[in-house]
């Protein structure tokens, strides 16, 4: 809402400076985004919250501005025509036409109140310089004294009004009905508006002549012949014009104060202040006027008392205070009792129906800024939320490990999972608005994401991608959309590590896949899980439940997300099922009380065995005592022969009951080692 | 080879040791279990039984030399290494580390407000995304169709009727406050939707942060006071803070809350629009319709509420000017924090 300083001035009067009126109007809840000299006056552009429809015109800004700098109001009364009670002439019609003139409303809940008043011999020239000024510094276009009068009296006082050329209307009937199926309009805009009974209209005897409370029709505007006019001041309901509005893509000043609501009798005294500049400015002479509808809503109390206002605000504010602040506003409050009041809301209030309004009323005007601050005594919950806090340990291992966490957006564009046929991702959740096709699916999954953030990370030539994200995938398996929190890595390029002997690179594979499940599974305390290759994939098993996979990128991901002569490394897992399975209760046990004795055995085997395979037979072998065996190294090079590679297992021999003896593992590690050349035909080196 | 030679090669070798590893192997070559006093031990039983005391003797006297030997060079390494290293380091070198990683910006402003607000004794609690158009509005004492929900544009899911994907995390208090029973100290972070056009500072995904309280006779005042600790925790004991009125449909009475401008202290400058202040959350006393929506009598408790977007408070307070660099997820982006 854009308004000028001496416009105000018209309402109340100020004796601050603009840029003092400016901060408290904004620290009184009407927020001041721009102040600017023009001129000779100062410009305001103030954002009106939607609950207040009241200060969308200068007039509600004054009652503001009275009420924080404690001034009065100066009403300006409107012209006092001899007669203004409804349905009543006001004087005869010109001799040329003595048709019956009626108001139609279809249905009150629609309209409440319509009113029209006919005004003969305009003449339509420009507006006066002072007219002109007031609507130019606030950004309207002026058009010709009628219409500007009518945009004047809106940006005043807040009621939205129309002029007709009378001699372009069959005017004896005017009705306010729903569109008819199939009807048009062609607006003043210029463009033609298909209408339907969802839309709300201004017609004459034959056809619309309006799109009510948003637009004119082009066929029946105000132009430089015209002679007579029809002025219309009336009530739209707020959700109708609100609809039609959306369905019209139409938004105008008028139909943004009919959707917040317009009361009774401002429509009626600004329609009357409307008649009189136009008799004075364009030699109009009023001819008749009527009104159909309520004019007039039952006036409505809110009961208050002083001390609810303490308890809420943690301040006592003295009942005088109180009844000022009310009063200074247009409410009128009535003593009950020492502080209690019955307070009567002003028709243009309709925002205000319960005692917490009243409240916020008093706060804003006494000032937040004078109520103190103070801590509550309050009882702190100690259970905690179990997932934040294992989101957190996942996170942490994660970044611990090298990794960096990535955000990407929930919504995708469908085509994005195309390439990827890792699962099967059922058929997605889609958007019923989205705003572009980046938008037009809830993604079931999060890896595609993250790979077009390696591909872009590629793209700014990042040697080595190691990108994770935890978020929600929706899943359309049920009735209602399920969310589940997956875990999504993506690793990519070559990473370099720093040794003593030099920087070794190495390009990242499953296996750091696996590395950094393992760390996980250590810091959540899952000790029961496996990984096992599958067609396409390796999956992760915990508790012999699949809980995620890890695989390479198939080629066709690759192409889509135009990615060459990289490979991507994914892994993905539910973290619902992680976390259902985590033991994050620890417990000591007791520390070796007997030395263990450490034996390696080096040798050749053939690469079909796995390792599983040959730490599971030795450990067999081994029995009770055999507490270890880990892999110290393993190589393949000139020595070994293709298809074979060299290991060396170190294997910790130990007892809680004894110290072991050499001669007991001598011939226990002689075994152990001959599984190997037994069952796998290896080569002891 | 004769006690003789080996005593000259013992002599020889123990110059050449400059470390514990050199020192450990020179230990095992003599002194193991195939070392040379072992060799000269099990030659002994071949020995005529005269020779046997005599030379038994020497293998000992060798063997207290070399224990000696040993003992005195271990001093002399652990002593010596630091004032005379063999090998000097060229400490500009690469050191040697696992790289670290890092969290996401917007994560660690999430952790760092929960954190606030966790030592004031708030719980932190999630909720879905996919939301009820009751929890998300109704719930809320949002209108369906009211021009106080063009604030909310919403993306809706097709084929599910009246389910959405919430626009706020507000929802949380409508969900938090069925489930559970005052007193109540809640804040929720999460991820929320609106199908806004993209620009340098609006997205159609983003994240807030919502916390809200519920007692008998939680105030206005008491608002102001957890939000000051908060705002001057995440913002700096210096700066100041407003409470301005406005409107959400879910409080009466509602603030915007300002702070004094990070960058400007207060003068004006580019990013306060020159005046000083920042917005930087919306707040208010929660409204009775809501708690009457969760069967909470309004006469009995009150409470506040309040909201804000991470990635406003991430931008103003590590200077970022896109909020699309949030989620583009450049690595030389997330390795700055």
């Amino acid at each position: 809402m854009k308004l000028t300083y001496n416009w105000l001035k018209d309402f109340v009067e100020i004796k601050i400076s603009p840029q003092a009126l400016a901060d408290k109007l904004t620290m009184a809840g009407l927020e001041v985004t721009s102040l600017e000299e023009r001129g000779g006056d100062f410009v305001f552009e103030i954002e009106i919250t939607s609950n207040r429809p009241d200060c969308l015109s200068v007039i509600g800004i004054a009652r503001e501005v009275a009420a924080i700098t404690g001034k009065k109001l100066r009403e300006a009364r409107g012209p006092q025509p001899k007669v203004q009670r409804k349905n009543k002439k006001v004087c005869g019609l010109s001799n040329i036409d003595y048709r019956p003139f009626s108001i139609n409303i279809e249905d009150k809940a629609d309209c409440p109140l319509y009113t029209a008043k006919i005004i003969k011999g305009v003449k339509i020239a420009p507006s006066p310089d002072w007219l002109r000024a007031r609507l130019e510094l606030i950004g309207k276009r002026c058009v010709n004294n009628i219409v500007d009068i009518t945009n004047y009296i809106l940006f005043a006082f807040g009621e939205p009004l129309h002029a007709f050329d009378l001699d372009k209307l069959s005017w004896e009937r005017i009705s306010i009905r729903r569109a008819k199926k199939e009807e048009k309009i062609v607006a003043i805009d210029g463009t033609e508006k298909s209408l339907d009974p969802g839309i709300l209209v201004i017609a004459d005897k034959n056809l619309p002549i309006a799109i009510a409370g948003i637009m004119g029709g082009k066929a029946v505007e105000v132009t430089l012949d015209t002679k007579n006019i029809l002025l219309e001041a009336a009530v739209f309901n707020p959700l109708l014009t609100r609809r039609a509005r959306r369905k019209l893509g139409m938004q105008t000043d008028s139909s943004y104060r009919f959707e917040r609501g317009v009361d009774p009798e401002t429509a009626i005294s600004a329609s009357w202040q409307a008649v009189k500049l136009i008799q004075e400015l364009t030699g109009g002479k009023i001819a008749l006027a009527k009104a159909s509808g309520v004019t007039k809503t039952k006036s409505r109390s809110v009961d208050l008392s002083a001390s609810s206002a303490a308890k809420l605000l943690g301040i006592e504010i003295a009942p005088a205070r109180v009844k000022r602040i009310l009063s200074d506003l247009g409410f009128k409050p009535k003593a009950k009792s020492k502080n209690k009041f019955s307070v009567i809301v002003p028709e243009y209030r309709q925002d205000v129906a319960l005692e917490q309004d009243l409240i916020e009323e008093i706060a804003r005007i006494y000032g937040y800024e004078s109520i103190a601050k103070t801590l509550p005594l309050f009882k702190p919950c100690i259970s905690e939320e179990k997932t934040i806090g294992q989101v957190s340990l996942v996170k942490n291992t994660l970044v611990g490990l090298g990794l960096n966490e990535a955000i990407t957006y929930s919504l995708i564009d469908r085509n994005l999972l195309s390439g990827f046929s890792m699962r099967d991702f059922g058929k997605p959740i889609e958007i019923l608005n989205p705003k572009s096709q980046e938008q037009e699916i809830l993604r079931p999954t999060a890896i595609p994401s993250l790979c077009a953030r390696v591909a872009y990370n590629l793209n700014q030539k990042q040697e080595y991608i190691n990108l994770f994200e935890i978020s929600r995938a929706f899943l359309n398996s049920s009735s209602v959309p399920a969310e589940e929190l997956l875990l999504s890595i993506a690793l990519c390029g070559v990473k370099s590590y720093a040794l003593s002997r030099g920087i070794i690179r190495e390009e990242a594979g499953l296996l750091n896949l696996k590395g950094i499940t393992e760390a996980l599974f250590e810091n959540l305390g899952i000790k029961d899980f496996d990984f096992k290759g599958e067609s396409g994939y390796v999956g992760i098993y915990v508790k012999k439940e699949k809980i995620g996979i890890m695989l390479q990128l198939e080629k066709s991901a690759l192409e889509a997300l135009d990615i060459k002569n990289k490979d991507v490394f994914v892994l993905e897992a539910s973290l619902d099922r992680v976390f259902s399975a985590s033991q994050l209760k620890k417990s000591f046990s007791l520390l070796p009380k007997y030395p263990g004795i450490y034996r390696d055995i080096s040798f050749i085997i053939k690469e079909s065995a796995t390792i599983k395979e040959i730490l599971r037979a030795m450990k067999e072998k081994g029995g009770l005592l055999l507490v270890e065996a880990k892999v110290g190294d393993y190589y393949k090079g000139k020595q070994i022969p293709a298809g074979f590679r060299g290991l060396t297992v170190s294997c910790l021999y130990r007892s809680d009951e004894r110290t072991l003896t050499e001669p007991e593992i001598n011939p226990l590690h002689a075994a152990v080692s001959n599984v190997l050349t037994g069952l796998f035909g290896a080569k002891i080196r | 080879m004769d006690i003789e030679s080996i005593k000259a090669q013992i002599d020889a070798d123990i110059k050449n040791v400059n470390s514990f590893q050199a020192l450990e192997d020179f230990r095992t070559r003599y002194m193991g279990r195939k070392g040379a006093i072992a060799q000269l031990t099990a030659t002994i039983p071949a020995l005529p039984p005269q020779e046997r005391g005599a030379f038994g003797q020497k293998v000992n006297a060798l063997k207290t030399k070399l224990l000696s030997l040993v003992e005195e060079k271990q001093k002399s390494i652990s002593s010596g290494s630091l004032e005379t290293p063999k090998e000097t380091v060229d400490i500009t070198m690469p050191g040697i580390a696992q790289e670290l990683g890092h969290l996401h910006p917007i994560t660690q402003i999430i952790n760092e407000i929960c954190a606030i607000f966790i030592r004031m004794g708030f719980s932190v609690v999630e909720g879905p995304e996919v939301e009820t158009e009751f929890n998300n509005f109704t719930g809320l004492n949002i209108p369906l169709e009211h021009p106080s929900r063009d604030a909310f544009d919403t993306f809706y899911l097709k084929g599910h009727e009246k389910l959405l994907l919430r626009s706020h995390t507000s929802p949380v208090q409508v969900r938090a406050m069925k489930s559970r029973r005052p007193p109540l100290a809640i804040v929720v972070p999460g991820r929320v939707y609106r199908p806004d056009a993209v620009d340098a500072s609006h997205l159609f995904m983003f994240h807030q942060i919502e916390g809200f309280m519920v007692d008998k006779g939680i105030k206005f005042s008491d608002l102001k006071g957890i939000l000051e600790v908060f705002a001057k925790g995440v913002f700096g004991e210096d700066i100041s803070m407003r409470f301005r009125p406005h409107f959400f449909p879910f409080t009466e009475p509602s603030a915007e809350v300002d702070i004094s401008c990070i960058i400007c202290k207060g003068k004006g400058c580019s990013v306060c629009g020159q005046k000083g202040w920042l917005e930087i959350l919306g707040s208010g006393m929660i409204h009775p319709n809501v708690f009457k929506h969760v069967g909470y009598n309004p006469k009995v408790y009150t409470g506040f509420a309040f909201g804000m977007g991470i990635e406003r408070i991430a931008m103003l307070k590590y200077g970022i000017n896109d909020i699309r660099a949030f989620f583009e997820n450049d690595l030389r982006f997330l390795k700055q924090f």
